[in-house]
């Protein structure tokens, strides 16, 4: 029955993990050399813990470089190996302007969601986490909910609203949607942070004599940001790459990329797909950078 | 665990809660409701209550069997993403080269701003008939006949897998970088091996990741349109898809409507499940 | 546009805040009062490039109006959840299928008035027939598509499509959801059945079809013939000679039993508050010139008996009364009312 066989990760995996520990135990080796077949092991441990890691990473790059030669390569459909390469899909890109239009208009989109999400993402996450709030595990679930139900329902049920108000398909509609849809990544990182939150270190901080709100400004916040940081890096994302909501909600002459590239795959399979891809990869990147530079991306992962 | 009283902080959630209401409980709530009617009361006379949207999808077994493909393809979408993503998050996290970090930052993002509908397709230019590892079989003489990679379960999870790593990636990274790494040192200088301080200290600590990890992947896989749509060739028909179809083609909104009722529930119940077992075997119920 | 992004975000945000607190009651949208705006829907790839840069400006320019075109698919669920008084489009454009199941739902009129649209007496009479809801304003024909490079050659017949030789080659479309494969369904009742209503030889002849790549668009159609991942397959005339002068080994098969038609349908919602606009709309679609233009572009037959095309066009699109005579024409509103039992019984048969 299962179309799969897993066991080859699985084992890949048990065997990847002491070598996890062996990267930073570098100053140990020689502790370790005393008992060599040990080392050995560890060191077979850590060839294959590279390997799988690097297979990984292969996988996850592979279909990107497929569209950057899909981008170049200059016949109107999938074709490998490639017969040469062109830059006549990235002219047609940035000749469109309904293509440009609606990348302008995605990443205005994707900007407000984040900005929204993130904020109100993250105060709910500590309200659920810090505000003993009777049943706070049905809000927590409630929180969540909206990545349960298939998009496509909430962007109809959104637009069926929107039409019952008589509000047309206002910007704030789409962003609304995509904020609703957004949510449950911000509360489910910011959480993540929190629950691994040491409290000694906000109780240390108010018997030093620390204010509620100084300890929250300073202890607190700094300690949830890597989550709140990772929140918005997914709301950005995916309100960036939100199809099913954005299909009801997009209005005529305000669409959003992945709309745009979805009509237009309809009609024309072609290069331009892949340039667009690559164009918008490039930005979503700038704007990672960016975030990276102002609130420190690293942060999240090392502090 | 003390009991301590509702404090200011919880105010923080009004802002959610109004969104959250206005936005979502209200269509929501329509669309419930719409599940149960024989049409739209907003724009058509003589709406009654009607049960049969859901008897439909009670008395044809083709309907219990999509919502089983759609649990059955969310769950190897899951266990998959996290056996290959906890690896490459552990790495990430543990790093010491700030380049080396953001390289695989980097590499962990890209797939993920590629775009969902681009991503699949790239996934069929590799692995349909005249893909690009199939031509690679042919030419090295491996295979005379094409092997079929898509158009089948196993195509949709491998594209699913690639689009929902990432997300597990990223949420394992933040709570295994939380992890104090002399916990695991100290636990070695005791004498266990890496392996065991792995097991006993590093995974159990790195537990709330996997559950917030497992259960985005799984929530996101199994209301996932495009890619099952066009990895399975139209033949592997799931919840997303069927409602998609009701929607855009038989424009039967009730119908739809109650299969994605039917979908939040069973969604809701295994989460509420796996919650549980976890939350069990970890032996901290407080968790999630 | 380095600057001005930045001071715009500021300024959507603040709007976005105000809005969320005060939008939900009031209508942020003002239309402008001394220009009507026609709503309607239209098709991307080449005809929606045509439609925006030459003839949509030229309608616009001609009845001082503004046209609003939504592009974004799919048109009839947004229309169905839209308030009958006040419908989202005014004109709407897909095929016959749903325009069927837009009449039926009262969103559209089932009839065009000759009265309010005078070129309506020069189309061809397929165009305003009883399978008709609307105007069919274009019309394509719906055969067999065949690469000319792999030694098939000489198709004369639809039952070709079932020889085993095709297996693995073999093009379709998931039928719940393209008019193509829906136009097929009844073709396979007429090809080995009592007709186009007999729908178990339909399911009995679909079921020999196995192994068949199936698609949900017909650009995806497109894209396996010219990779040749498909060598024989149902795909409408348009969708194979846009590829002209390209080079494509590829070519359009007239099979002799006939072939289905699959028509550009314009109808009129009943709510529309301009209707006076929407009924010019569609005449200066049907308009000789109008037609010609789009024809030539999209290679779709034009419904109006008096389009003069070149001759690289007439020589391959329907323009004449013999030729138009082999156009089948799908009883949709049959078609429609045994949907959910089609579906249910194709989606089993072509269940992996």
């Amino acid at each position: 029955m299962p179309p799969f066989a897993p066991q080859t990760p699985s084992q890949e995996f048990s065997g990847a993990l002491p070598a996890a520990t062996s990267l930073r135990d570098r100053q140990r080796a020689s502790a370790q050399s005393r008992r060599p077949a040990a080392g050995k092991r560890i060191r077979a441990g850590r060839a294959l813990y590279l390997t799988v890691n690097i297979a990984v990473l292969i996988f996850l790059l592979a279909p990107i470089a497929i569209v950057v030669v899909f981008a170049l390569n200059p016949t109107p459909f999938i074709q490998f190996p490639p017969v040469g390469v062109s830059l006549r899909w990235f002219q047609k890109f940035f000749a469109a302007r309904d293509f440009m239009h609606a990348l302008v208009f995605s990443l205005e989109v994707a900007m407000l969601t984040t900005a929204c999400a993130t904020l109100l993402g993250g105060c709910a996450a500590l309200a659920i986490a810090r505000g003993n709030l009777p049943g706070a595990r049905i809000v927590l679930a409630v929180m969540l909910s909206p990545l349960m139900l298939p998009a496509i329902l909430t962007g109809l049920a959104l637009f069926q609203a929107y039409v019952l108000l008589d509000v047309g398909r206002p910007l704030w509609g789409l962003v609304a949607g995509h904020t609703l849809v957004t949510i449950p990544y911000v509360v489910r990182t910011t959480l993540a942070v929190l629950h691994n939150f040491d409290l000694r270190l906000e109780e240390a901080a108010r018997n030093l004599g620390a204010s509620p709100g100084r300890t929250f400004f300073e202890v607190t916040l700094p300690l949830v940001k890597p989550g709140v940081l990772a929140g918005a890096i997914f709301a950005f994302i995916v309100s960036f790459d939100q199809f099913p909501v954005s299909l009801f909600l997009v209005s005529p002459g305000n669409e959003t990329l992945p709309i745009t590239l979805f009509n237009y795959l309809k009609f024309d399979l072609d290069g331009t797909i892949g340039a667009a891809s690559v164009v918008s990869i490039l930005l979503a990147f700038l704007v990672v950078l960016a975030l990276d530079r102002t609130v420190g991306l690293r942060a999240y992962v090392k502090l | 665990m003390a009991v301590a009283r509702t404090n200011g902080l919880a105010l923080l959630l009004l802002p959610s809660a109004l969104l959250f209401a206005l936005f979502f409980f209200v269509p929501i709530g329509l669309m419930a409701v719409m599940s149960l009617l024989t049409g739209n009361p907003v724009v058509a006379a003589n709406v009654a209550f009607t049960a049969r949207h859901y008897l439909r999808i009670v008395n044809d077994p083709y309907y219990l069997e999509v919502i089983w493909t759609t649990i059955r393809i969310g769950l190897w979408t899951t266990l998959i993403s996290l056996l290959i993503g906890y690896p490459l998050a552990h790495w990430m996290a543990r790093i010491r080269s700030r380049a080396g970090h953001a390289a695989l930052l980097m590499a962990v993002l890209a797939p993920m701003l590629t775009g969902v509908v681009v991503r699949t397709f790239a996934w069929m230019a590799l692995l349909s008939d005249k893909g690009v590892i199939n031509q690679i079989l042919a030419s090295l003489g491996l295979t005379t006949k094409p092997v079929q990679l898509m158009y089948n379960e196993t195509g949709i999870v491998v594209g699913l897998v690639h689009i929902y790593v990432p997300f597990m990636v990223l949420t394992l990274t933040g709570v295994i970088g939380r992890i104090d790494e002399r916990l695991e040192q100290a636990a070695e200088s005791l004498g266990a091996s890496p392996l065991r301080s792995f097991l006993e200290v590093t995974l159990p600590l790195s537990l709330p990741g996997i559950l917030a990890g497992s259960l985005l992947v799984f929530a996101l896989s199994i209301s996932a349109y495009v890619t099952p749509i066009l990895l399975g060739g139209f033949q592997i028909m799931t919840l997303p898809i069927l409602i998609y179809q009701q929607i855009s083609a038989n424009f039967n909104i009730g119908f739809a409507a109650a299969l994605g009722m039917v979908l939040l529930l069973v969604s809701l119940l295994l989460i509420v499940a796996y919650n549980r077992v976890l939350g069990l075997v970890s032996g901290q119920h407080e968790l999630q | 546009m380095t600057l001005s992004p930045k001071a715009m975000h500021r300024r959507r945000f603040l709007t976005l805040g105000a809005s969320l607190g005060f939008g939900a009651l009031s209508a942020p949208h003002v239309a402008r009062a001394d220009e009507p705006v026609l709503n309607i829907t239209g098709w991307g790839g080449k005809w929606g490039d045509i439609m925006s840069s030459d003839i949509g400006p030229a309608f616009e320019k001609e009845f001082n109006c503004k046209l609003r075109t939504d592009t974004a698919l799919p048109f009839l669920p947004k229309l169905q959840a839209s308030s009958r008084s006040a419908p989202i489009y005014d004109v709407l454009h897909t095929n016959s299928n749903e325009q069927w199941a837009a009449a039926e739902m009262g969103l559209v009129e089932p009839k065009v008035d000759p009265k309010l649209v005078p070129n309506l007496a020069d189309v061809y009479p397929y165009a305003v027939s009883d399978k008709i809801v609307g105007v069919s304003i274009f019309t394509s024909a719906i055969g067999l598509g065949m690469r000319t490079d792999k030694g098939f050659a000489g198709i004369t017949s639809w039952k070709e499509l079932w020889e085993a030789k095709y297996n693995g080659v073999r093009g379709g479309y998931v039928i719940p959801v393209n008019s193509l494969g829906q136009a097929f369904v009844m073709m396979c009742g007429t090809l080995f059945g009592k007709g186009q209503t007999d729908l178990d030889a339909a399911y009995a002849a679909l079921e020999k079809l196995k192994p068949i790549k199936l698609v949900d668009f017909t650009g995806a159609m497109e894209k396996l013939f010219l990779s040749g991942e498909v060598c024989l397959g149902v795909i409408h005339d348009s969708g194979i000679y846009r590829y002209d002068g390209q080079n494509q080994p590829i070519d359009f098969v007239t099979p002799g039993e006939g072939v289905l038609s699959l028509e550009q349908v314009l109808a009129i919602t009943p709510g529309s508050k301009v209707k006076e606009l929407a009924n010019a709309y569609v005449n200066y679609m049907l308009r000789p010139e109008v037609q010609k233009r789009l024809a030539e572009t999209v290679w779709y037959s034009p419904a109006n008996r008096n389009v003069k095309l070149d001759a690289k066009y007439d020589a391959r699109l329907l323009t004449t009364p013999e030729k138009v005579a082999k156009l089948i024409q799908v009883d949709w509103k049959w078609y429609n009312a045994q949907k959910d039992e089609i579906d249910s019984r194709v989606n089993r048969i072509f269940r992996a």
